[in-house]
């Protein structure tokens, strides 16, 4: 299941950053491959949309500096949150 | 800027505001300069689907319908209402009567908004899209164009010279102030009514800012390092210009000088700041004034609280004024009246004038926790009384815009 979430996450960031998906490890950061700013904001944007969650708002919005193994995990946070709220409808 | 020749000086005659502070710009300025936050949980009829949790809201007690026509409220969106009744306060302080030897004629209005009439915007949209309704309201043109603010200013005191609006995201009102300015130095008009207003708390735009992920989920924390991002707030700051000799030859008091400008562009990132366009734009302003670093003792921080900005700033201060960077006090109001976007500039300017004519520097509110990439005297939490012979006010841009006022006091 983790494994599917990854790779949904990481189809995401390699159509934003234009790359193959082979090229995006879990310890890379999105800055690491090229997508700053607002770029990475677009990247958590699409990611929420395809999920249907919504990340928490972080302190000084750092996803950027973040690896994509712990966008992931937030993902997956985000998804077992909703799943236990039983199909939550916000 | 080409160096023009200074004859025409440009003063500061009257000023009005409606603010999270209250209305007024004596409650603005006496909130600031005791240092009180207006910042307080967020007042929306959707707030409690919104991540948005605070914001700087003009209170409740403001009444647009005070000393205002009913037949031209119903063509005011709230941006308008906070821009004429600011309007109203600055026009009575200055003592002009427009309609004394063709005054009128010889009068600008520049009103600077980042997007003018959004709260009518917002309205119909629901209305259409939401409620499926097949019209939308006949005013709402006349409510939501950018110029509104400042043709209803023109039109309800007979102003009948340059007037338009500016459009620069948060730099809007400092813009809007330099056009006018520059007018009367070019002798395009001896007068101007001119500064920003803001009223965009509404469900669609604050969306938008919790998707672009700055606004800050507890308070505004200029400068310090546990600062989570901007606070956004509302509101109107209206001053009138007047050519220096007009405003002596009728005997007026004057409030403080508009001595120079400066205006760049950063050209890099269309939101992230950039410490050299910002450096130069502060340059500019001393240099059009006719001031050097030394000669300055206040700058008026754009300071919004984000990551990205207060750093940057802080480096721009220290490129365009080196080693008297350390003598300077700088201050970021926004701690306390919120980030009113187009507005905020003439909020800003509020706190200069009353710096300027009072000798006392209104503090950053909220820096608890010293950042070691913001090593300035912020003159933390509390005010201090101290003599301030000249000031820049910054207001930086989304967009890479940059415009700075450097003002000095009466003369």
């Amino acid at each position: 299941m983790t494994d599917t979430t990854q790779q949904q996450v990481f189809d995401i960031i390699a159509k934003q950053a234009k790359l193959d998906v082979a090229t995006i490890k879990p310890e890379s950061t999105l800055k690491d491959l090229g997508i700053e700013s607002l770029e990475a904001i677009e990247v958590i944007f699409d990611i929420e949309e395809h999920f249907n969650i919504t990340f928490p708002d972080q302190q000084g919005a750092n996803f950027d500096t973040d690896t994509t193994q712990s966008l992931v995990d937030a993902v997956q946070k985000a998804l077992d949150e909703k799943a236990a709220a039983g199909e939550g409808s916000k | 800027m080409p160096t023009v020749p200074q004859m025409r000086r440009v003063v500061i005659t009257g000023m009005g505001a409606i603010s999270p502070l209250g209305v007024g710009a004596e409650a603005l300025w006496q909130g600031l300069r005791e240092g009180r936050s207006a910042i307080g949980p967020l007042r929306h009829p959707d707030a409690h689907r919104l991540r948005v949790k605070v914001a700087a809201q003009v209170p409740d007690s403001f009444d647009p319908a005070a000393n205002i026509e009913e037949r031209t409220l119903i063509m005011l969106d709230r941006t308008s209402e906070f821009a004429l009744h600011a309007a109203r306060e600055a026009i009575t302080q200055s003592g002009l009567d427009f309609s004394q030897n063709e005054l009128g004629v010889r009068t600008a209005v520049v009103v600077g908004t980042g997007v003018g009439g959004e709260h009518t915007q917002d309205e119909q949209s629901k209305r259409l899209y939401g409620e499926n309704s097949p019209r939308a309201h006949p005013l709402t043109i006349v409510r939501v164009m950018t110029n509104a603010s400042a043709s209803q200013i023109s039109i309800a005191y007979g102003l009948r010279g340059p007037t338009f609006a500016v459009a620069s995201a948060c730099a809007s009102a400092n813009h809007a102030i330099i056009q006018a300015a520059q007018l009367i130095r070019y002798g395009m008009a001896d007068v101007a009514v001119t500064g920003g207003t803001e009223a965009c708390l509404t469900y669609g735009a604050l969306r938008a800012w919790e998707a672009m992920r700055v606004l800050a989920d507890d308070t505004c924390r200029p400068f310090s390092i546990n600062r989570r991002g901007l606070v956004l707030g509302e509101g109107a700051g209206i001053f009138v210009l007047e050519l220096l000799e007009h405003a002596q030859a009728r005997g007026a008091v004057i409030l403080a000088e508009v001595a120079g400008v400066g205006m760049t562009a950063d050209a890099t990132d269309i939101v992230m700041p950039n410490a050299t366009g910002a450096a130069a734009a502060m340059s500019q302003a001393m240099a059009d004034a006719g001031l050097s670093p030394e000669d300055v003792d206040y700058i008026n921080a754009h300071g919004t609280g984000t990551q990205a900005n207060d750093s940057t700033e802080t480096r721009a201060i220290r490129l365009a004024f080196g080693t008297h960077a350390d003598r300077l006090a700088v201050s970021s109001t926004k701690s306390m009246h919120g980030h009113a976007l187009g507005a905020s500039g003439a909020l800003e300017l509020v706190a200069v004038v009353g710096a300027l004519r009072d000798s006392a520097v209104p503090p950053t509110a909220n820096l608890d926790e010293v950042d070691p990439a913001c090593d300035l005297d912020y003159v933390p939490n509390v005010g201090r009384d101290m003599p301030v012979r000249a000031a820049l006010s910054n207001s930086f841009a989304f967009g890479g815009l940059n415009a700075v006022l450097a003002l000095k006091r009466a003369p």
